[in-house]
């Protein structure tokens, strides 16, 4: 027997098993092999050839393919290359709109492919039509097999047995009723209402099915002799370059347009590092066969323009793609990297197998025209690539409560405690139960057996969602490698995920969206439009001093990639403006490398220091010895062990990896062995060992921190020379690291005024000019885009005059207009009172005159005049504020709040308290989870008053304690101790209290 | 000019807990909360004056009062007895007028004493004799209120509550409610308070320092009632319904909430089975039948089924119900209670069939209906169930 039909947890929320899993079993039972067969789908492509490879099993790919409305259904089988190109096309042709006619679909492109089912008009149908069928009799003999296999007797096709499952084992029922009342929107016990039971056969062993087949033995051998003539075993395409223009004189190309660049870079006299530099690099990329890529990617930053110029989009090379000198010289990076020393081998070297890939970030709002302009070029040979979406902790325990019943209410009071831990092989009920921030969650009956399941739910693959960037262009048509499909959004996607799309070769180009690019955009446009010139080609900000000040002292909240708590404390630490450190720092922080940060700001202050070892001594001479940047890694591997650079190189980039477990075995035993042989003692290669561990999860090569750093340095300029303008860019382009509260507080600590919205002056963004923001009507919450845009518009004709006058013409619904009030944007409207109730009471009168002359606009609105109504209280005023904007403007939140100031310290203060233990009252503006070396979890907090920002330290048992009282936006009085490290300070909570409104 | 009315208001403070603690006086000293407390995700049902004062409020899980009220008592909820001690209650006040108005059992009562005074004396001489009658004989103290109207004697309980007494003479309601907050004031709306809230009205006096026309701008359709809610006018009569013409309602509150099907039809079978017996003993027929839903988050979703013919037969009226029931329930989100009610209901007919062959089937299951009923009447209504729709307790 050889299981033809089986369907892995990629057919989403009809299958439980991975196809790890269901490999590991057919080894189990003995089967040879076993054929994958996910529904309309070829998600699980690689994990199943990769878990193949593994467990020794001969892997045959193919699909279930369904016919919409219908329920027929059939199974393709690949025999050969030209059955896979078949196949991917099936497959995108079911996911395109439109009528989907299975019979058709498979007489059009059948070749190469072998068609199983159970219909007996769909096999007869494709017969006649040269199809090679057979009928699939399904898990058991039955009435209806019987008649099938009858049939297919007389008429001579061969008849074969399949395990038609989607679950691996027998307890999966459970799971897989889960899986379907979570698809159904329904609960269990009324999932039969809307689904007839089946599907939920389970893999057995091939006695299970022999024994069942014992009347008709003939089957069970025919399902192997099919799978014999399936000798496609995966697809090999080798490395997918995007093509460029068509042309083959790529090479020559390139080269001509490298050249052109750098003397664009460094005028028209080239030195010989840079011809050097240049000549070396071009030579790989020619040897490689990269040219074409270079020049698709520049093609995308460099757009070509109807009348043949090139317009440059604003951006920022990330990636390992900066190291390039051939990448700077096209503008694809923003560094040079000869001035900064980057390590090219990093990005390319002669031995590496895989795809380099060249990220680009553009600006978060042009991103999706870029894409759309790279999938309209290159249309029918591009697509994005996909992720998979998977229960995680959050979403399997929310949707499996939600199948229970549970109140909407019940359900986020405990997902949105539940961090963003990752799955793993541990018991969620445990991991819950430890949480100290569920300490006062009830978690009675039915919570306990949600939890149980969910558990179970964790990994499986919910949905596809588009992957942000990344774009795959194929010389062929796509749909010959890959299945294609169209995301929710509208743009083609493959079924692959990243992963995926890097084993079968497809190189893929990564276009991102990074908001700093609009914010520096904006923030430029802003001070230009002011009448201040603003030389961007000359603009050198890491010479600064200004800049460099700012950056040592760590004020640079807002400013890219460095305005964390924990960045800008290290900043302080180090108490250097230095590009080069920055580049560092920025580097260097990450999670698992505490102790080296520490060590790292020791050493730079002149601590005293040994290299690792002799011999990396020059390697890490730049970086105070430490292992800093990826590359590292594969520097040390090379000179210690005696690694090749593409050998070395694979360390660096299976430390990134999230199954890297069994992979870096081999990579160890072999780094161990080779320092052995290299004299190294076995103490220091295990120092070094574990701090090449420390780059597990997240880190970054040196090219990329470098390019980053030009990006903040950039903001830091801004943001010190043109705090206005800079900080009304950064809260309009949002989603920087804190909330728009947070930035607005800085911007009051800047020395800038925050000026209300108001309609007749406001913007859409918020607009920033000498010493003042004025505050963007976006930040009016609830107020929908078509209703902004009709003000603006309105607006331009002629200015409201009046509150009717600004109803009648902007005609905004009766929430909006209210959240308008109440964030004082009428304020100017009123003629004498300062009474925002009488605004309300114009509201009324306005919307009643309208629904009383709904069918006449003879006549001109006469409202009839207001009663004078009491004036409002202060707090009230403020409170409404608050709600509509989450911020005030005039003053802080703190101020709402009863304080007792006795013995009490401000932000300000605090440096001078360093060694004390103080009393503080503070705002919580975010907070940083982290796990201790011994798996406890502790917090750092960040709080402000009006004087400034505090970074609070929440040890193990503290957290434990006040987790569950801790959620940003509120006020607390803390107690603890204020300690000073490298002139950073930070307090050390002791004591928390809630503080109570007035 | 009409008669002056004379109506007054009973109110016992936390009914349940009220009665719970007539049931046993040790209750007297500690704060009481009314729940089911073998279910695992119970809610608070009733709670006394402590406890609400710590916090507890009705529908609040029972996992968070007993958190908020670290000392109280819980006792299961036993709307049989409340049922009983109302009853006690009313009786009592019916020997002054037959103008009764009675809330769902929640300890308010209206009654409407005008044109006593010749019988009883004045009228608050009644509000001091049903007190003293019910703290001697039910040992319950009902707050009372006196006032020409039903609004402002209800205005003047929630302001004594939980204990008291309060006369506002005729013609001071006005002066009466003028410096009361207006969260005091029944029959508004969340939404409308909101609004008022935002106008800076924070006082029933400064809602009716607004003329009807003015209130007409930002209220529509309901100016009149806040107009005259703020003056203290209410003409609304007391709503003495006799028994026989109310509709049918049972209802069923589950302990721990649940959306398992066989479950919710097996309680929509045992109401409607109750029905049925009402019906019979009433001798009505029903010819509506609604369910309502009351899901754990709140929400309510109420549908009906109607048939041309009239039933109180187990089996039809058990099918109308079910339908009602698919109707209803929509939500996967857990059901906390449901309700069943009959309503346009008529005599049964005493004609008997004309072709009894012809329906044989139903003959068969009138029977059979009868036969239960007569053994529910013996022994109780849990001990004999239909298989299928067997209800867990």
């Amino acid at each position: 027997m050889f299981p033809l039909h089986v369907r892995s947890h990629f057919s989403l929320l009809r299958a439980t098993a991975s196809p790890a899993r269901l490999c590991a079993l057919a080894r189990k039972y003995g089967y040879a092999g076993l054929a994958l067969t996910d529904r309309d789908n070829l998600y699980g492509l690689w994990p199943f050839l990769s878990a193949c490879r593994q467990e020794g099993l001969r892997p045959v790919i193919g699909a279930e393919i369904t016919e919409p409305d219908s329920g027929r259904l059939a199974v393709c089988l690949v025999e050969n290359d030209r059955g896979y190109a078949n196949l991917c096309n099936l497959i995108t042709r079911r996911h395109q709109k439109g009528p989907f006619k299975l019979e058709e679909a498979i007489i059009d492109i059948h070749e190469g492919l072998i068609v199983l089912s159970r219909n007996q008009s769909l096999v007869a149908g494709l017969l006649t039509h040269g199809v090679k069928v057979a009928a699939d009799l399904g898990d058991r003999p039955t009435e209806t097999a019987g008649r099938l296999r009858k049939w297919a007797a007389e008429t001579g096709i061969p008849a074969v047995a399949t395990p038609d499952c989607g679950l691996a084992e027998e307890d999966d029922v459970p799971l897989y009723r889960l899986l379907r009342a979570i698809a159904c929107n329904t609960s269990l016990s009324r999932l039969s209402e809307v689904e007839t039971a089946g599907g939920q056969n389970w893999f057995s062993p091939p006695g299970t099915y022999r024994e069942r087949f014992a009347i008709w033995p003939e089957v069970i051998p025919a399902s192997r002799t099919l799978a014999e003539s399936c000798s496609f075993t995966g697809p090999v395409f080798g490395t997918v370059m995007p093509p460029w223009q068509g042309r083959t004189d790529t090479a020559a190309a390139l080269r001509a347009a490298a050249y052109l660049g750098a003397r664009g870079r460094y005028g028209d006299n080239l030195s010989k590092p840079v011809v050097d530099r240049l000549e070396h690099e071009l030579h790989v990329i020619e040897s490689m066969d990269f040219s074409s890529y270079f020049l698709v990617v520049r093609d995308i930053v460099l757009r070509l323009q109807p009348d043949g110029s090139r317009r440059k989009r604003r951006i920022c090379g990330r990636g390992s793609g900066a190291a390039s000198l051939v990448a700077y010289c096209l503008q694809i990076t923003n560094v040079c990297p000869i001035r900064h020393n980057l390590y090219f081998e990093r990005f390319l070297n002669p031995g590496r197998t895989d795809p380099p890939d060249i990220d680009i970030d553009f600006s978060w709002d042009e991103r999706e025209a870029v894409i759309a302009d790279v999938l309209q070029e290159h249309q029918g040979h591009a697509a994005m690539v996909c992720n998979h979406i998977g229960f995680k902790p959050r979403m399997a325990l929310r949707e499996t409560a939600k199948v229970y019943g549970l109140p909407e209410g019940e359900i986020s009071r405990l997902t949105r405690r539940v961090p963003w831990f990752s799955h793993g092989s541990d018991d969620l009920q445990q991991r819950l139960s430890e949480l100290p921030s569920l300490r006062d969650q009830d978690l009675s009956a039915p919570w306990p057996e949600i939890i149980d399941l969910a558990q179970r739910l964790l990994g499986i693959p919910r949905y596809l969602s588009v992957h942000p960037g990344g774009v795959v262009i194929t010389p062929g048509p796509i749909c010959d490698y890959v299945p294609v499909e169209t995301a929710a959004k509208g743009v083609p996607i493959i079924q692959w995920e990243k992963d995926g799309t890097e084993e079968a070769g497809l190189v893929k180009i990564d276009i991102l969206g990074n908001r700093s690019l609009g914010v520096i955009r904006d923030c430029i446009a802003r001070i230009t439009a002011g009448g201040v010139p603003f030389d961007e080609v000359h603009w050198h900000p890491e010479d600064d001093t200004l800049t460099q000040n700012a950056v040592s002292r760590g004020i640079t909240m807002g400013c890219f990639y460095i305005e964390s708590p924990a960045m800008r404390l290290l900043q302080k630490k180090a108490g250097s403006g230095d590009f080069e450190q920055l580049v560092l720092q920025s580097s260097i922080i990450r999670p698992a490398a505490n102790e080296f940060v520490r060590e790292y700001v020791r050493r730079l202050h002149g601590g005293a220091w040994q290299p690792l070892h002799e011999k990396v001594k020059d390697v890490l001479d730049e970086t105070f010895g430490l292992m800093v940047y990826q590359e590292d890694v594969s520097k040390v591997a090379v000179s210690l062990a005696g690694f090749s650079h593409a050998r070395a190189d694979g360390l660096r980039k299976v430390l990134s990896k999230k199954d890297r477990e069994l992979r870096l075995r081999d990579y160890k035993n072999e780094f161990f062995a080779g320092c052995t042989d290299h004299g190294v003692e076995m103490q220091d290669t295990e120092a070094i060992w574990k701090m090449m561990m420390s780059f597990d999860g997240y880190s970054f090569c040196k090219p990329h921190s470098a390019s980053y750093a030009r990006v903040s340095f950039q903001a830091a300029y801004l943001k010190s020379h043109f705090p206005a303008e800079f900080m009304a860019a950064v809260i309009s382009n949002k989603g920087g690291y804190y909330s728009t509260f947070a930035y607005v507080s800085e911007t009051k600590r800047l020395g800038v005024t925050v000026l209300p919205p108001d309609v007749n002056r406001s913007d859409k963004s918020w607009q920033g000019e000498g010493r003042q923001v004025l505050v963007g009507l976006q930040a009016v919450q609830g107020l929908s885009d078509r209703c902004l845009d009709r003000i603006i518009h309105s607006r331009t004709e002629r200015s409201f005059t009046s509150a009717t006058d600004f109803f009648h013409r902007a005609r905004p619904a009766e929430d909006e207009a209210r959240a308008l009030i109440h964030a004082g944007a009428l304020d100017s409207l009123q003629e004498a009172q300062n009474n925002r109730a009488m605004l309300l009471w114009e509201l009324a009168a306005f919307h009643r005159v309208q629904a009383s002359m709904k069918h006449s606009s003879l006549f001109d609105i006469r409202l009839p005049p207001p009663p004078p109504l009491p004036a409002p209280d202060q707090r009230e005023l403020l409170r409404r504020e608050y709600e509509v904007l989450g911020f005030l403007c005039g003053c802080h939140p703190l101020s709402l709040f009863k304080k007792n100031n006795k013995g009490l310290t401000t932000a300000r203060a605090l440096p001078d308290c360093a060694g004390r233990r103080v009393r503080f009252i503070g705002w919580l503006l975010t907070g940083k989870l982290v796990s201790t070396k011994t798996g406890e979890a502790m917090e750092f907090l960040t709080f402000e008053d009006e004087t400034g920002m505090v970074e609070a330290t929440f040890f193990p048992g503290v957290y434990r304690r006040y987790a569950h009282l801790l959620t940003s936006g509120r006020p607390y009085l803390l107690t603890g101790l204020v300690e000073e490290d490298f002139g950073a300070v930070t307090l050390t909570v002791d004591h928390i209290e809630v503080l109570a409104r007035d | 000019m009409d008669r002056e009315r004379a109506i007054i208001h009973f109110n016992v403070a936390d009914f349940a807990v009220a009665v719970e603690r007539v049931a046993d006086c040790t209750l007297r000293e500690r704060p009481v909360i009314v729940a089911p407390f073998q279910a695992a995700r119970a809610v608070v049902y009733d709670m006394s004056e402590e406890a609400f004062q710590c916090g507890v409020q009705k529908g609040m899980s029972l996992r968070q009062a007993t958190r908020l009220c670290r000392g109280a008592a819980v006792l299961p909820p036993r709307p049989d007895i409340y049922q009983r001690a109302m009853q006690a209650f009313l009786g009592q006040i019916r020997d002054y007028s037959p103008l009764v108005e009675q809330g769902a059992g929640d300890g308010h009562v209206f009654v409407d004493v005008t044109g006593t005074h010749r019988l009883f004396g004045p009228a608050p001489d009644i509000g001091w004799k049903v007190r003293k009658r019910a703290r001697n004989d039910l040992g319950l103290n009902p707050i009372w209120t006196l006032s020409v109207n039903k609004l402002v004697a209800k205005v003047a309980s929630r302001l004594v509550k939980p204990v008291g007494e309060y006369i506002v003479a005729a013609g001071e309601e006005e002066d009466f409610l003028a410096p009361l907050p207006l969260a005091l004031l029944p029959g508004l709306s969340p939404v409308e308070l909101r609004r008022l809230r935002e106008f800076n009205l924070i006082k029933i006096g400064q809602l009716a320092g607004l003329s009807r026309q003015q209130l007409l701008v930002p209220f529509g359709s309901r100016s009149g009632f806040l107009y005259r809610a703020s003056h203290g006018i209410d003409e609304s009569v007391i709503a003495a319904g006799t028994m026989e013409t109310a509709p049918v309602v049972f209802e069923h509150v589950f302990a721990d909430d649940t959306n398992d099907r066989r479950q919710m039809e097996g309680v929509v079978a045992d109401l409607a089975a109750r029905a049925c017996q009402e019906l019979r003993r009433r001798k009505q027929v029903a010819r509506q039948v609604w369910i309502r839903i009351t899901y754990a988050d709140g929400v309510h979703s109420v549908r009906q089924t109607t048939t041309r013919l009239g039933t109180s037969a187990d089996f039809t009226l058990r099918n109308l119900a079910q339908l009602a029931l698919q109707r209803a329930w929509t939500r996967r989100t857990r059901v906390r209670g449901c309700r069943l009610v009959c309503d346009r209901l008529h005599r049964q007919s005493p004609q008997l069939l004309l072709f009894p062959e012809a329906a044989g089937n139903e003959i068969r299951q009138e029977k059979a209906s009868r036969a239960l009923e007569r053994i529910r009447d013996r022994f109780g209504h849990a001990l004999i169930q239909t298989g299928a729709f067997q209800v867990s307790h």
